[in-house]
């Protein structure tokens, strides 16, 4: 019974850090508590301050020598490798979310970009046809199905998100056809670099807004945890760059 | 022409007051002029960062509605602070907006912008989107909406994909405000501090 006791614990140690809602007389304070949906704010900004800690002095010089090491071409073609890999997956979530032409553009850039784009290191399809890319995630689906986000969360490492994310999250590694195939040395050697080098290019994409929000605001926390939601809400409505019409 | 456009079309026409009070014609023209005056500056070679950033800053405060961005941003707090804070506040904000703003705009050379897609949202304001581009840098959405200032059209927010910032920085005032025990001398110091840095 010793995991049920531990489990137990953890569980207290979390209420016992769960943010004190203001008194229902202020009502404009309880509008706000209730906006910022973060109830377990104390125990939020504990993870979110051991994350700021080693993105110090390990995620952000690893994305630093990423980029200096190597060149922007490179980097583009990986990245574009890398999304032409996620096909499975958005377009799993293009047809969850009913949207057939989104799914269509979905299919029609990856026969395209591993043809024609040499495998997915070019986008083709947006250079040449004007198909650009989009993302979607099963996240976003369970949001387009009225799914509501729930409290907020900010994950030892990963960081902000909440439970329909991080649900999410989960299913999207579920659905990649690529978690389950085969398996042995070079197979996980492989799978390993591929999730390495995504989560280093996630990561750069968004290295500069980082440093603005950590050199700019008074409270990086709830800069994040506001940009975050809006961020996530846009990307919900396809309201994010790749839902534009091309050029 | 499909059914979704006619219908939008007619939804667009209800939504019109009667009165527009910053059509988006306007607005658009408004941030072209102020968008290629920003990108002629950022992109001139001749002159030193620090020109840079001090003329950006000077076209911003031509554009920006300082004041207007800084009451909304501080939101419910606005009537709790005595009038002296508000000044103080008012003073302190205007001058970190503008140079926070052109710290990121000077540090975009190269940047080009294209106009996209203009929609009229509310009574007060429109929204005029531009999709901004930098050698070697993803593309994204740089929406800006407008409102009609004492006759003039101002900036009042910037929307980079989808995140609003006068929404964040009113959420961040807010977290100071409230974790400063609800004083707003607490942001007011914040905001002194990090700007004699």
């Amino acid at each position: 019974m010793r995991f049920t006791r531990f489990t137990m614990l953890g569980l207290l140690a979390f209420l016992a850090a769960c943010a004190t809602p203001p008194p229902v007389t202020d009502r404009d304070a309880l509008a706000e508590f209730n906006a910022n949906n973060d109830p377990a704010e104390p125990f939020n900004r504990a993870v979110f301050a051991v994350n700021q800690g080693l993105d110090t002095v390990l995620v952000r010089p690893a994305t630093m020598a990423y980029r200096t090491l190597v060149p922007s071409p490179a980097r583009t073609g990986l990245r574009n490798a890398l999304r032409n890999i996620r096909t499975p997956v958005i377009l799993l979530n293009d047809m969850l979310q009913g949207e057939p032409q989104r799914a269509g553009n979905t299919l029609g850039r990856f026969v395209v970009n591993t043809t024609l784009g040499l495998g997915g290191l070019i986008d083709v399809a947006d250079w040449y046809w004007g198909v650009p890319f989009h993302n979607e995630d099963f996240g976003q689906t369970l949001a387009t199905w009225g799914v509501g986000e729930g409290p907020y969360l900010v994950l030892p490492l990963l960081g902000p998100s909440n439970p329909r994310d991080t649900l999410g999250f989960a299913v999207d590694i579920a659905t990649q056809p690529l978690t389950w195939v085969g398996s042995g040395f070079e197979v996980s050697l492989l799978s390993g670099l591929r999730t390495g080098l995504g989560l280093l290019d996630a990561r750069e994409a968004v290295q500069d807004t980082l440093d603005e929000v950590n050199r700019t605001s008074l409270d990086p926390y709830a800069t994040l945890r506001s940009g975050y939601r809006q961020g996530r809400n846009a990307a919900i409505a396809n309201r994010d760059r790749g839902a534009q019409p091309a050029r | 022409m499909t059914r979704r456009g006619i219908a939008a079309i007619l939804l667009g026409m209800a939504a019109l007051p009667a009165h527009a009070q910053m059509d988006t014609a306007r607005a658009a023209s408004f941030i072209q002029a102020a968008g290629n005056e920003l990108v002629g500056v950022i992109n001139n070679g001749r002159l030193s960062a620090q020109a840079r950033r001090e003329q950006v800053a000077t076209i911003l405060r031509r554009a920006v509605d300082l004041e207007g961005v800084g009451r909304f941003v501080l939101g419910r707090f606005w009537r709790v602070a005595s009038p002296a804070e508000q000044q103080e506040y008012l003073r302190l904000y205007e001058e970190s907006l503008v140079r926070n703003l052109a710290g990121r705009f000077g540090e975009f050379q190269g940047v080009r912008f294209e106009l996209g897609r203009t929609q009229s949202r509310t009574e007060e304001d429109a929204l005029v989107s531009t999709v901004v581009q930098r050698p070697g840098q993803a593309a994204f959405n740089l929406d800006w909406r407008i409102a009609d200032v004492g006759g003039q059209p101002r900036i009042v927010d910037l929307i980079a994909e989808g995140t609003s910032l006068r929404l964040t920085q009113r959420s961040e005032f807010a977290s100071v405000i409230t974790r400063g025990g609800g004083q707003v001398s607490a942001l007011i110091a914040a905001l002194r501090q990090q700007l004699a840095q």
